[in-house]
């Protein structure tokens, strides 16, 4: 039925979205880049591309995050374009889309604040996407609760935020643990948002959103390890979606070690080959850090390919979450690949996530 | 070719031609042949990254210096009164060919740094100025405002106060607020916070307030009537004074960082009205000095906005023409030694002496004495297709065009469109008055060329523009056909005598008018014009008239292929298509039109069986061949004659089908039993007899070989028999849907002559017949109405749909018959239409 309907109201800027992924850059594009030697020529070879002459006007020398925030800017740009376009339910979901840079840029303003950071600086250093109007009063507050009336109680993000009141103190590790319940709950309601639509939009953001949570709760097992944080909380952070769910998550809560969490993983075949050539157990020079950098890079891999999965399939909402992650992962590359250049690493440039 | 006037009959013969040019000389060439506008290289280095060519570096340069220009642009047009920018043609041209070239360029980027320096510092220590000048604006605003607050606080305490004492007497009563306002200002103990905010966020603003305070606070506030422009961008904020009486310190600590995260700038207020004024008084005294360093700083940055303006239009065209030279440059290729670049491009065989002056004139220019090497190469590659046109061509080449670039040196269309188009257009829009309004309105057009072309016209008028000479033809073309229609704005003239007349005395019954026995010499007699079967008439003379037109258009196409064959070598082709369409499309149309003049020519009055129906005698010539019903007997014989004609059209079928095939399978064939056979895949042995002989003539044979097998035709046998196929049908189906089709020619016309009339008879008929005044009245206003549609309805509308009309009987009916479209632009290396973009 979707086939029949769908293009009344999304046919536009489904078009429209998937123009924009036809630019993304290509394999041979990102060759090209990594083969630059100054950002001058970065930018001579970005110019051949769909970025066009986005840097034409800046004075040279470009610095890396000059080119990061007119990425991001374009991005924005798209967005917005897309948002303004969009109709119900689709509308919705663009909206859902935004909660997680806002829930970002609220962690990082109660971080930057709780480190007294000056304000001004830190919203210059939001994320575009997900600034909302009270988003500045948030400085204001001292503990969890003030936070919660102050700023959020307006915000969509209110019913997130429920859980997490008992909190009493801000401190480093309330912080973490508030961006986790958030996200948790987020994910949830999402989740439970795409499945209201049924048809192949669940179907791609189920598996999207799915391996979105068995990522975090990786993640935030991997990171657990030698902190005060306990078992039983940690476990209530665990979204309850995902292909780990309910009985990954169980072995996750348990871990006491990286080889526990892979034995946890064991039972999803996609998840396996994350850990297999991975010398995640920290004897082998590279160190912790190393390896979860590594996970992480694999992670954002896998990503990718789910999020290209996504166009593979018509009449969906999909395209849009994964045209935005598809983007930023780009972004993300470029940044990587420019910095590497600025800063004569050559020997990392190949370390990019490529897209397309 | 040895003709030696260039022809829009075919595209011009091309040369693939080499060009070795000496580093020294190459950047002058460049320019030059950019000037003649007559080159369009090719990339011989296509593999190479755009960053890793040669010229990388001066690119750059040049992208520097475009950037600096762009910004003194913007500068230039933000700036609010306007900044004249002196036009190129008046500016001293900047020399950047020559000897002195590198020193030019040199001189010219160290001029725009040293301008973009100034400028850049300007602007910053403009804009620090505007800045502080808006702080103070907004202070003097919040001092103003809160003044009112406080009064009205304090007014408000005093008629609280008043209402106590109710019974005093006015005078009594001044006096005591007088008092009282001092009194209260300087106990005035409420603490409180003042300053601006952008009024978009102030709704935000007081409901966090709100939140964070719980309700505890009594805020105020009023808007700034005027706007504050940003100078950099040119944004206008709007802003609201607020003030906000709360009490303790921990309250006022936290308003104070709520305004200052949401943006809200805070300014000192003292409680004390007397502090206040004086701080007034301060803040004024200062606005009014900042504000004569910022008339002069403003000043000063436009001075150098004028300084730059005068020189703006030649850097542009500079750093534009650098540019395309130096992207043109890193085409090239360069030799082992580094010494010598090589070019190769297309050309116009006919200008080779011309480029090769421009390449002489360039060595001369540059002043050295190793001249650039042109010489022509051998190629198989298809060359682009240059059409010369001229202003007058240039719209019809364009319709075709649109429909698709001729393929090289095919019959181009485009030059038979010149006439055809024009007047199929006509047909439609057949009427002396209404074909004079259009030939005038180009007319105009063209007289005022030259100004009309500098003047940015805009998308719709600019079309109009472009299209003049057509216009201007189709107007004329329409004056000519509306007088054999003998129609101006719906009414007939009498040029000649009527051959009919009318019985003097008649009441209102129809009469039948009388021949008197003269010819109406040309055009429709005028004596038709009000007769009751006067559309009968024109209808069935206009249906005929169509067919015969499309008929005699079609064939015409079916014609140019034989040129085309006889050129490209294809002389088989004319047997297997084009005798077989001719006489197809002959046997069956071309008859119908012969009857159509023959039934035209005879005088049905006197002869002996009544007119036959063409149209029935068309579907009967299919329906039941050999039996024509004596009493509508065109001729004797005719039965006959429409069987031999029937056979002809379908031996044609099976012929056009058949024949191409048949030759393709005995070539194929034949070339396989003398011993060859295709290496790889399906590579068709070339006759290439001379051109490798005369590859060495020329010389430097050594790097001319071209490779031969890059666009080599796929002649899969099977591949022809389905285009063959394809062909057929269309062809077949075609003629009659085509002829078919050009009875729009007939329906147009007749729909522009009813509208005319109705239009005619809806406003001017009716008040012809008044007088006195009021009829005078009524005959102007009628008049400008009737004139004002008929421009808008009737010559503008009808107009376009005659032309669409018009383009599509050329596009699908005429050039689907001969117009092969494969080809692809010629589009030289031209400094000319750079300017154009």
């Amino acid at each position: 039925m979707e086939a029949l309907f769908f293009n009344v109201d999304a046919g536009f800027i489904e078009g429209i979205v998937r123009g924009y992924k036809a630019g993304l850059l290509t394999q041979t594009q990102y060759n090209n880049l990594t083969q630059c030697e100054t950002i001058e020529d970065f930018r001579t070879q970005l110019s051949a591309t769909d970025y066009g002459n986005f840097l034409a006007n800046e004075t040279l020398p470009i610095s890396t995050s000059t080119i990061a925030d007119k990425a991001t800017q374009i991005l924005v740009d798209q967005f917005n374009y897309l948002r303004s376009n969009a109709v119900a339910p689709l509308n919705k979901f663009f909206d859902y889309m935004t909660y997680a840079y806002m829930i970002d840029n609220v962690i990082l303003l109660i971080t930057g604040t709780l480190h007294e950071r000056n304000t001004s600086e830190l919203l210059e250093r939001c994320h575009p996407l997900g600034v909302f109007e009270t988003l500045p009063a948030l400085c204001v507050a001292t503990n969890v609760e003030e936070l919660y009336r102050t700023a959020l109680v307006e915000t969509p993000l209110a019913p997130y935020f429920r859980d997490c009141i008992n909190a009493a103190d801000l401190d480093d590790l309330n912080i973490e643990i508030i961006r986790n319940t958030l996200y948790k709950a987020y994910l949830e309601d999402f989740y439970a948002f795409c499945s209201s639509i049924g048809g192949p939009t669940a179907e791609v953001m189920q598996r999207i959103l799915a391996f979105e949570a068995d990522r975090r709760s990786i993640n935030i097992t991997i990171n657990s390890f030698g902190t005060e944080l306990s078992k039983e909380r940690r476990a209530k952070l665990f979204p309850a979606i995902g292909q780990l769910f309910p009985a990954g998550n169980n072995a996750l809560a348990r871990a006491d070690d990286v080889d526990q969490v892979r034995q946890a993983c064991d039972g999803v075949a996609e998840y396996r080959a994350f850990f297999d050539t991975a010398h995640l157990l920290g004897d082998d020079g590279l160190g912790d850090t190393g390896a979860a950098a590594e996970l992480e890079d694999r992670f954002f891999a896998y990503e990718v390919h789910l999020n290209k999965q996504a166009f593979l399939q018509q009449f969906q909402y999909g395209v849009f979450y994964a045209y935005l992650k598809l983007k930023e992962q780009e972004i993300r590359s470029l940044t990587w690949i420019a910095e590497c250049i600025a800063q004569n690493a050559r020997n990392r440039i190949q370390d990019y996530i490529p897209t397309f | 070719m040895g003709d030696d006037y260039p022809s829009p009959f075919r595209s011009e013969q091309m040369s693939l031609v080499q060009l070795i040019i000496p580093t020294e000389v190459a950047h002058d060439t460049i320019a030059e042949l950019g000037e003649l506008g007559d080159v369009q290289f090719k990339d011989l280095n296509p593999d190479v990254n755009p960053f890793q060519r040669s010229f990388v570096g001066e690119i750059r340069r040049v992208d520097e210096m475009a950037r600096r220009v762009r910004f003194f642009s913007t500068q230039i047009e933000k700036e609010k009164d306007q900044i004249p920018i002196r036009p190129l043609y008046d500016s001293a041209p900047l020399l950047t060919v020559g000897p002195r070239a590198a020193q030019t360029m040199d001189e010219l980027d160290l001029k725009l740094k040293e301008h973009e320096g100034r400028l850049i510092q300007m602007n910053d220590s403009y804009q620090l100025l505007c800045e502080r000048t808006r702080e103070l604006e907004e202070a003097r605003h919040v001092l103003r405002e809160t003044a009112v607050f406080f009064e009205r606080a304090t007014g408000y305490q005093s008629e609280v106060r008043s209402s106590m004492d109710d019974s005093s007497a006015p005078l009594l009563q001044h006096d005591d607020r007088e008092s009282q306002y001092f009194s209260s200002s300087v106990q005035f103990d409420l603490e409180f916070v003042a300053g601006t905010i952008e009024r978009s966020r102030l709704p935000t603003f007081e409901r966090v307030l709100w939140r964070v305070l719980r309700g505890n606070l009594y805020m105020n506030h009023t808007d700034i009537a005027e706007p504050f422009v940003d100078p950099a961008t040119g944004e206008e904020t709007r802003k609201n004074v607020f003030i906000i009486f709360a009490h303790g310190d921990t309250l006022l600590a936290k308003i104070r960082k709520v305004a200052e995260s949401m943006g809200a700038t805070l300014y000192p207020i003292d409680a004390n009205a007397d502090k206040r004024s004086d701080s007034m008084r301060e803040v004024t005294a200062r606005l009014e000095d900042l504000q004569v360093v910022l008339f002069n700083t403003g000043a000063n940055r436009r001075a150098e906005l004028v300084k730059i303006g005068e020189n703006l239009a030649s850097w542009v065209d500079v750093v534009r023409k650098e540019k395309l030279i130096y992207e043109t440059l890193n085409l090239l290729n360069y030799d082992v030694r580094r010494k010598t670049l090589f070019a190769e491009g297309w050309c116009p065989t006919r200008d080779m002496p011309m480029i090769q002056d421009a390449l002489k004139h360039a060595t001369e220019e540059s002043g050295t004495n190793v001249p650039p090497i042109l010489h022509e190469l051998r190629t198989n590659k298809t060359p682009p297709t240059f059409i010369r046109t001229n202003k007058f061509t240039e719209g019809f080449q364009t319709i075709m065009d649109a429909y698709g670039i001729a393929t090289y040196q095919e019959v181009n269309p485009g030059l038979f469109a010149t006439i055809t188009f024009p007047f199929l257009f006509a047909v439609m829009f057949g009427d002396i008055g209404h074909g004079f309004i259009t030939f005038s309105a180009a007319l105009l057009m063209i007289l005022g060329e030259r100004r009309l072309a500098k003047a940015d016209l805009g998308e719709i008028f600019g079309t109009f523009f472009f299209g003049r000479y057509i216009i201007l033809l189709m107007g004329l073309f329409s004056m000519y056909t509306g007088f054999l229609y003998n129609d101006i704005f719906s009414k007939s003239l009498h040029v000649f005598p009527s051959g009919w007349s009318w019985p003097v005395n008649h009441g209102n019954d129809s009469v039948p008018a009388n021949p008197t026995g003269w010819t109406y010499p040309i055009g429709i007699d005028p004596g038709w014009h009000g007769a009751d079967n006067a559309l009968l008439f024109t209808n069935s003379y206009k249906m005929k008239m169509s067919i015969v037109l499309g008929v005699i258009h079609m064939t015409f196409a079916i014609c140019l292929q034989v040129p085309n064959h006889i050129l490209f070598n294809r002389r088989s082709e004319i047997w297997t298509n084009f005798v077989p369409q001719m006489l197809f499309l002959q046997s069956i149309f071309g008859y119908l039109v012969i009857c159509i003049i023959y039934k035209w020519t005879v005088n049905w009055e006197t002869s002996s069986t009544g007119p036959p129906s063409l149209l029935t005698m068309l579907i009967g010539m299919f329906l039941s061949p050999g039996t024509v019903d004596p009493d509508t007997e065109l001729y004797r014989g005719q039965s006959s004659v429409q069987v031999i004609l029937l056979l002809i059209a379908f031996v044609c079928v099976p012929w056009l089908l058949i024949a191409k095939p048949y030759l393709e399978w005995k070539e194929m064939k034949k070339i396989q039993g003398q011993g060859y056979i295709g290496l790889g895949t399906e590579e068709v042995p070339r006759h290439t007899s001379d051109s490798e002989l005369e590859g060495e003539e020329e010389g430097n044979g050594g790097t001319i070989a071209e490779s031969m097998d890059d666009d080599s035709e796929h002649h899969d046998f099977g591949e022809v028999v389905i285009h063959q196929v394809i062909h057929t049908i269309e062809f077949c189906l075609g003629c009659i849907s085509h002829t078919a089709s050009y009875l729009r020619l007939w329906a147009l016309s007749l729909a522009h002559a009813q509208l005319s009339e109705v239009l005619w008879s809806m406003t001017l008929e009716g008040v012809l017949g008044m007088s006195g005044i009021f009829g005078f009245v009524a005959i102007a206003l009628m008049g400008v109405m009737w004139f004002t549609l008929t421009v808008c309805i009737l010559c503008v509308m009808e107009g376009l749909s005659a032309f669409l009309h018009a383009l599509r009987l050329h596009w699908v009916e005429a050039n689907s018959k001969h117009y092969q479209a494969g080809g692809y632009q010629f589009t030289p290396l031209s400094f000319a239409k750079l300017n154009e973009e």
